[in-house]
């Protein structure tokens, strides 16, 4: 079984994929790859990333209860994903990532893109919607302290996240099907998807508004009581 | 003797993507012809004459894609007829239906993935990765059904004291609101009596073993091996340049030598496993039904 169980492997793959291997891969798209591959390259990058965030979370000590948390979190948002057209998840993954700390942030977004997908399809797609979650997660985790302290500024920061969300997408979405990257096109897809841009923006912030109060009091409360 | 369903996840997903990704990173139209064949091939095998809806969504996007294209590509010389001043040539209606057949492919490749791969064995293959990641992922799975069973009970004792009126917009969005904070609540609480209990079991204070239904029988071997090898040939082939087709401004295909059929056959191969694989457990089924 080649189980990525051995430290040493593990470590060599957290120095070697951000130092190594992805530069090498950006240095390699200008000399000589041809644009074709552009998706293939994208492609790698997003799972190598992930294959990062993903590998390095076996080390980091989060404790029993912050994990069991995190699931808990994770099955909510999928629940919430389930409603249809406005998606509550990158709400639920910010909240939590504010009092979760930013793993726990991280791991939310990715997890729930996943778990999600099992009932809105899978596809070449998940490991960006991973990623884009994941990543809005994490920002919002290292954030955690202002964006507590003014509601104002997490109401634009969900907003953000939203445009964030789509434009990430957008990426994978011209080099699929242009097969290349070009400002024109990216742009042509950005433009095609506003009206979803602007759903997504929207429903994050109503989400927040309405949200905010009831899970943050009680995420805050959980964390006091608990010690977390 | 076991369908392609119950094969080793880690060989079934290593042959499926190696399969879909091919097929979203090459241009060759003979190529993607192939793997649209034998991906229908394979789902029908496996859902009969299920899913009309998909099948029709699918298979009218090349239609779509090649009908469209000519009106926002302008390259290509061969005019067919001008609409608005702006030429609609054939080039690029061949170059739209090839992105479509590809973009069919992909969605029937990824939909029989996900018909395949339930949660199990996702939770089996994130076990390569993190151990401690799958537990997160597979409590997460245990939620989901926790939570709705659980909202059904809170649902239900809502109405009983009778708190909100019903077919009321407001007093049903109120209600729907109470449900979920309720449910929060609880879940939070839960997770720390889980983690709790848990701790107190002894959990992250050695080393786990764990328990799969998934082993690796000789089949997974050959399906791994085979598929690796054939992947490889036809990646190799492919960024050798043996496939690469030129669409504008005039098709210039690629030159069908030994290279290029080389690849054909090898991915032709990789793609019918599945279909072989079927196949050949549907005959022996027969047979030994016919013998009894």
């Amino acid at each position: 079984m080649f189980v990525i169980r051995s430290e040493n492997i593990r470590r060599m793959l957290r120095i070697a994929l951000p130092f190594a291997v992805m530069p090498a891969l950006v240095l390699l798209l200008p000399l000589g790859i041809q644009s074709q591959y552009y998706a293939l390259v994208s492609f790698i990058m997003v799972l190598l990333a992930l294959l990062l965030f993903l590998a390095g979370f076996e080390r980091r000590d989060l404790g029993t209860r912050r994990m069991i948390l995190v699931s808990v979190m994770t099955a909510l948002s999928v629940l919430g994903r389930l409603l249809p057209l406005i998606k509550p998840i990158t709400a639920l993954t910010v909240l939590s990532a504010m009092y979760l700390g930013p793993e726990a942030g991280f791991l939310v977004g990715a997890l729930s893109a996943v778990l999600s997908n099992f009932v809105m399809g899978q596809g070449p797609w998940t490991p960006f919607q991973m990623l884009a979650w994941g990543l809005i997660g994490l920002f919002a985790g290292i954030l955690a302290k202002p964006l507590q302290r003014s509601p104002l500024l997490l109401y634009i920061y969900g907003m953000l996240s939203g445009v964030a969300y789509s434009m990430l997408l957008d990426i994978w979405t011209t080099v699929w099907t242009y097969k290349e990257f070009t400002l024109a096109e990216y742009a042509a897809a950005i433009s095609t998807a506003v009206p979803l841009t602007c759903l997504y923006a929207v429903s994050n912030l109503l989400f927040l508004i309405v949200l905010r109060k009831p899970i943050g009091d009680k995420l805050s409360r959980i964390r006091k009581k608990y010690g977390l | 003797m076991r369908d392609f369903e119950n094969m080793n996840p880690a060989a079934v997903t290593v042959h499926l993507m190696l399969t879909a990704c091919i097929t979203i990173f090459c241009m060759e139209p003979v190529l993607l012809g192939l793997s649209l064949l034998c991906a229908i091939c394979f789902f029908i095998m496996r859902n009969g004459s299920k899913h009309v809806g998909f099948h029709i969504g699918a298979i009218g996007m090349p239609v779509i894609f090649a009908l469209l294209n000519p009106f926002w590509n302008q390259h290509g010389t061969t005019v067919l007829f001008f609409i608005n001043q702006r030429a609609y040539t054939a080039e690029a209606l061949f170059y739209g239906a090839v992105t479509g057949i590809r973009l069919a492919a992909v969605l029937y490749w990824f939909r029989s993935f996900s018909d395949l791969m339930t949660s199990e064995k996702l939770f089996y293959l994130f076990r390569y990765l993190s151990p401690k990641l799958a537990l997160v992922f597979s409590m997460a799975v245990r939620n989901l059904t926790l939570f709705r069973q659980q909202m059904q009970k809170i649902r239900l004792s809502q109405k009983a004291v009778g708190l909100y009126r019903e077919g009321h917009l407001i007093d049903d969005i109120r209600g729907e609101l109470r449900i979920f904070s309720i449910l929060l609540t609880w879940a939070l609480e839960n997770g720390i009596i889980t983690a709790n209990s848990m701790s107190a079991r002894g959990y992250g204070s050695g080393k786990r073993s764990s328990f799969t239904f998934f082993r690796w029988h000789t089949g997974d071997f050959i399906l791994l091996a085979a598929s690796v090898l054939l992947g490889g040939a036809v990646i190799a082939g492919i960024a050798s340049g043996a496939t690469d087709w030129q669409f504008y401004p005039v098709c210039e295909p690629a030159p069908y030598r030994l290279p290029l059929i080389s690849v054909l056959t090898a991915y032709g191969l990789l793609a019918l496993l599945p279909v072989i694989h079927e196949g050949k457990e549907t005959w022996t089924w027969k047979r030994l039904r016919s013998e009894i």
